[in-house]
C-alpha cells in the first residue's frame, strides 16, 4: 500500500509538472491545517505552493465547490467523491470540461475527528497519522487508532472510493469499497410510524443554529439566491422555529437529489455536528432505485430531474 | 476582595442553587457540554469550555422582543408591547472561562454603554452573578494569552474559583460577587494569593505567547483594509458564517416580524456579516458583494474596530472555537499576522 | 363537536383540472367545498416548497393534479412534474408525513366526473387522517398573558 508520504510526493509532482508545462493556472489541494487535525483548501500556483500539497484523512471539505470561481484552467485534486461532484458540476453546465484536469486519489475514507474524541476523550497536543492509524500524543501519554474504526459514515458506505472513470490522472491504490450495507438503516426507518419517523427527524435537527454552513460547504449548493435568502415572499421564518427549520433541512435535501454524491461536506461544516445526510440519503435511495441513476459517474448521462421518459412509473397518481 | 476556601464542589453547588437566584452551570447535552439552568447534581466540571460561548444566556439565538394581539374586542390590538423586560428571577452562572467572561464583557460594552442600554441584553447580563472557573488545563486550540487574556483573567467575572482537591478556592471580584457570597454557607476564609500567583504562571507558560498587534494598532482603518492578503485567504473561505456563529463576541441580529391568525410577534435572531443577505440593500446594491469583503469583515471588526472603540482590548478573545470549528481552516492568529505584517 | 372539515390547498393545472373542476360546476355535479384552489399554467410549475409551505401555515392536505402524460399543453412540463411529485411523495413520506395527507391525479378539463371521483376521494382520505397537527407551524406564543 503507498504510504501518505508518496502520495503526498506524486500529488506535488504532479501539481509541478502541470504548472510549469501551463497546462493549468493553478492546483486545488490541501495543506496541512493550523490545528491538528484538520486540513486546509490550497491552491497552488507557484513551486513553493506545490510543495505544501499534501494528503491527509482529514480532508473533509469538498473541494469542487471551488472550482466555478476560477475561470482559466485549473487542476483539482480528488477522492472518489470529489471527483462525482467535478463531475456534476461539467454536467450542470458550471465548468467546462475543457478547462479541468482531475488529479484523481484512492482514498480510504476520510476520518470523523466526533468518532475519535469520542473513542480518547484525554486532551491531545499533537495528531499525526499514516495510511491505516491515527496517532494521539497527550501530555503523557500516546494512543493509537485504527482509521477504519473510525471512518465517517459516507466513507464506510462510499462505492466510489477511486475515481478511475473520471479522473485524467490517478494517484494511490485502486481502493475497493467496503462491505456495508449503505440502506439498512433507511429500511430500518421505513418501518416505524409517521408519529415516529417525524419525531426521529425533528430530533435529528434538534440545535440546528440556521447557520446555513451546510449549505455554504456544499458544492451543489450555487443558487445566486438561495430560498432561505428569498424575502419577497419569504418561504421560511429565520428563528429556530421547529417547523421551519425542518422544511429548510427537507427543501435543501430535495435540491440536492439526484446530485448529493454523499461527500459528507455538508456534516463536516456543520457546527451542531447534525447528521444532515439522513435527509438526503431518502432521496438518494429513491433516486436509484426509480430511475437506476448514480450521481457524477458519468459525464453523458443527464440528470435525472432534467429529463424524463414517457413510461416512468407512478402509481400514487390517481 | 476575600479569598475563600470550598471544603466540597456539591455542597456549594447547592448552595448557590438555594440562594434565590436560577443556577447556570455546564451540563452535557447531546454528548457536548453547554451552558444551561441545571440542578447542582448534574452540573459537570470535567470540561475544557462549553461547545457554544456562553452569550446565548443572555443573548438568545432567537428571541421575541414584543407582541400583539389582533383581538379587535379589545382597545390594544394590534399594539406592539415589549415582552421579557420585567424583573426575572436573576441567575448565578458557574463556571464560565475567563476567555468567555471577558468575551461577555465586550459584547456587554456594545450593548449598554453611556449612548444606548439593549434593555433584551440589560435585564438578563446586568443582575446575574457569573462565577468563573480558572482553566489548569487548557486545550490544543486556546490562545488567551495571546490577544491580552490569562486563564486565571478576572474581566468580566464577579468571582473566580479553581478546582483544588474535592473542592475550591474562590476570589471575590466584585462589590456585586462579595455581597452573593458573603451569606452562601460552606465557605471558610483563606489565603489563596500565593497558590493562585503561581499556578498562574505556570498555566500561562503552557499557552501561546502574545500576538504583535503593534502595527495594526497604529494603521489607519484604510491601509489594513486594502491588504493583499484578504483576497488570498477569502480564496478558501466558504462564507458558512460558524465562526461568527459560536464566537463569543460576535452578536449581530437581525429582526424579524412573524403572524398568525391571532397576532404576531417581532423576533431578533442570531445573524452574521459572512452572508449575503446580511447588508444587501433594498435596491439590490450590496456594499460587501463578495465574499472577501464580508470575511474581511469579521477580521477587522474583531481586530481593529473592537480595539479601537474599547481602549485597545481585541474583539478576538483567544477561545479558539472559530479555530477547532472552521471547516477550510481560517485561524484568526494567522489572519491577525497577516493584517500586522501588512 | 362538529365533524372536522379538514382544509385542502389544491394546485389545478390551468389547461385540465382547472377545467375538469368548472366543468363539474356547470354540469351540476356536487363535490365537497373543501379546496382553496391554485391556480398553475402547468403542474411543472409546482414547487415543492409551495406543498411544504400549505402544510407548514397550517393545511390538512394537498391536491396537486394536472394534464394526463402526453397531453401536456407545453409538451412534456407534466412529464418533469412527474418526476419531481415521485420525490416529493417519497420524500414527505419518510419524513413522517401522513401519506394519507398528499394526493396527485391527472385529470383532463373533459373527466368532469373523474373530478368529482376524486374530490370526494381526496376529502375522505385526508378526513380519515384528522387535523394536521405535527406538520405545521405552531401558533405564536405571544406572551402577553404576563404583560398586562
Amino acid at each position: 500500500m503507498m504510504s501518505l508520504e508518496e502520495i503526498s510526493q506524486k500529488i506535488q509532482a504532479s501539481a509541478k509538472r502541470l504548472l510549469t508545462e501551463g497546462k493549468v493556472e493553478v492546483v486545488i489541494g490541501y495543506r496541512r491545517g493550523s490545528i491538528p487535525m484538520m486540513a486546509a483548501p490550497h491552491f497552488a500556483r507557484t513551486e513553493d505552493d506545490c510543495n505544501q500539497l499534501i494528503w491527509t484523512s482529514f480532508a473533509r471539505t469538498n473541494l469542487a465547490g471551488y472550482l466555478s470561481k476560477f475561470s482559466g484552467k485549473v487542476a483539482i485534486v480528488a477522492k472518489g467523491c470529489d471527483a462525482r461532484s467535478v463531475v456534476g458540476q461539467v454536467v450542470e453546465n458550471q465548468i467546462l470540461r475543457e478547462n479541468l484536469y482531475i488529479i484523481g486519489v484512492g482514498c480510504l475514507g476520510m476520518v470523523d475527528t466526533e468518532l475519535i474524541q469520542a473513542k480518547e476523550p484525554r486532551l491531545y497536543r499533537e495528531v499525526t497519522e499514516d495510511i491505516t492509524t491515527i496517532k494521539l500524543f497527550g501530555a503523557d501519554w500516546n494512543t493509537n487508532i485504527v482509521k477504519e474504526e473510525v471512518l465517517r459514515r459516507n466513507c464506510k458506505t462510499c462505492l466510489s472510493r477511486t475515481p478511475k472513470e473520471t479522473a485524467d490522472e490517478l494517484i494511490g491504490d485502486e481502493v475497493q469499497p467496503l462491505p456495508n450495507d449503505n440502506w439498512a438503516d433507511l429500511k430500518a426507518l421505513a418501518t416505524k410510524s409517521p408519529q415516529d419517523k417525524l419525531v426521529y427527524f425533528k430530533n435529528l435537527i434538534q440545535g440546528c443554529l440556521r447557520c446555513y454552513a451546510c449549505r455554504q460547504a456544499c458544492p451543489l449548493c450555487y443558487c445566486p439566491v438561495c430560498f432561505v435568502d428569498e424575502t419577497q415572499p419569504q418561504w421560511l421564518g429565520k428563528s429556530n422555529d421547529e417547523m421551519d427549520t425542518l422544511t429548510f433541512h427537507i427543501l435543501r435535501a430535495f435540491h440536492c437529489s439526484g446530485r448529493c454524491t454523499s461527500c459528507g461536506s455538508c456534516e463536516a461544516a456543520c457546527p451542531m455536528d447534525i447528521k444532515l445526510r439522513e435527509f438526503n440519503r431518502i432521496l438518494e435511495e429513491e433516486v436509484q432505485k426509480e430511475w437506476n441513476y448514480v450521481p457524477g459517474l458519468s459525464w453523458e448521462q443527464k440528470p435525472p430531474l432534467t429529463t424524463y421518459r414517457p413510461d416512468d412509473e407512478a402509481d400514487f397518481i390517481k | 476582595m476575600t479569598e475563600y476556601i470550598v471544603k466540597d464542589k456539591l455542597t456549594f453547588l447547592r448552595a448557590l442553587a438555594s440562594s434565590g437566584y436560577n443556577l447556570i452551570a455546564p451540563i452535557s447535552m447531546k454528548n457536548k457540554i453547554q451552558m444551561a439552568p441545571t440542578d447542582p447534581d448534574k452540573v459537570d466540571l470535567d470540561y475544557l469550555n462549553t461547545f457554544l460561548s456562553p452569550k446565548s444566556l443572555f443573548f438568545p439565538q432567537t428571541e421575541k422582543m414584543m407582541a400583539f394581539h389582533k383581538d379587535l374586542t379589545k382597545s390594544d390590538a394590534f399594539v406592539y408591547k415589549p415582552l421579557g423586560l420585567d424583573q426575572v428571577k436573576p441567575s448565578v452562572i458557574f463556571g464560565l472561562r475567563p476567555c468567555d467572561a471577558k468575551g461577555l464583557s465586550v459584547i456587554d460594552k456594545i450593548f449598554q454603554n453611556n449612548r444606548f442600554t439593549d434593555p433584551y441584553w440589560n435585564t438578563k447580563y446586568e443582575p446575574s452573578v457569573k462565577i468563573g472557573l480558572a482553566c489548569l488545563n487548557p486545550g490544543p486550540n486556546c490562545f488567551c494569552t495571546a490577544v491580552g487574556g490569562s486563564p486565571f483573567g478576572e474581566i468580566g467575572l464577579d468571582a473566580i474559583t479553581l478546582v483544588r482537591g474535592n473542592g475550591f478556592g474562590l476570589k471575590t471580584l466584585s462589590a456585586k460577587g462579595e455581597e452573593f457570597l458573603k451569606n452562601t454557607s460552606g465557605l471558610e476564609i483563606g489565603d489563596l494569593t500565593g497558590e493562585i500567583a503561581d499556578l498562574k504562571k505556570k498555566v500561562e507558560a503552557s499557552l501561546p505567547l502574545p500576538l504583535d498587534l503593534s502595527k495594526v494598532q497604529g494603521a489607519t482603518i484604510l491601509s489594513i483594509f486594502n491588504q493583499p492578503h484578504w483576497k488570498t485567504t477569502a480564496d478558501r473561505c466558504l462564507n458558512c458564517g460558524t465562526c461568527t456563529f459560536v464566537c463569543p463576541t460576535c452578536h449581530c441580529f437581525d429582526i424579524q416580524d412573524e403572524q398568525d391568525e391571532e397576532g404576531g410577534v417581532r423576533i431578533r435572531n442570531w445573524d452574521t456579516c459572512m452572508s449575503w443577505l446580511y447588508t444587501v440593500h433594498g435596491t439590490g446594491h450590496n456594499p460587501r458583494p463578495t465574499k472577501t469583503e464580508r470575511m474581511r469583515q469579521r477580521f477587522m471588526h474583531k481586530i481593529k474596530y473592537i480595539p479601537m472603540k474599547q481602549d485597545g482590548t481585541c474583539g478576538c478573545i483567544g477561545c479558539g472555537r472559530c479555530v477547532q470549528l472552521c471547516p477550510v481552516n481560517i485561524d484568526i492568529r494567522e489572519v491577525a499576522k497577516q493584517m500586522n505584517q501588512g | 363537536m362538529s365533524e372536522f372539515e379538514p382544509k385542502i390547498v389544491a394546485f389545478f393545472c390551468n389547461w385540465c383540472t382547472y377545467g375538469a373542476a368548472d366543468l363539474a360546476g356547470v354540469s351540476r355535479l356536487d363535490y365537497p367545498p373543501n379546496f382553496r384552489v391554485v391556480r398553475l399554467p402547468c403542474t411543472g410549475r409546482l414547487n415543492p416548497k409551495y406543498v411544504l409551505e400549505a402544510f407548514k401555515r397550517g393545511a390538512d392536505g394537498v391536491w396537486i393534479s394536472g394534464c394526463h402524460p402526453g397531453d401536456c399543453h407545453y409538451i412534456a412540463g407534466n412529464y418533469h412534474a412527474r418526476r419531481k411529485f415521485t420525490l416529493l411523495y417519497h420524500m414527505i413520506e419518510a419524513i413522517g408525513l401522513d401519506p394519507g395527507r398528499l394526493h396527485f391525479s391527472w385529470i383532463s378539463s373533459a373527466e368532469a366526473t373523474k373530478f368529482q371521483e376524486v374530490a370526494c376521494d381526496v376529502v375522505e382520505k385526508v378526513r380519515v387522517s384528522g387535523p394536521n397537527q405535527s406538520f405545521r407551524k405552531a401558533k405564536l406564543d405571544l406572551g402577553l398573558a404576563e404583560v398586562a
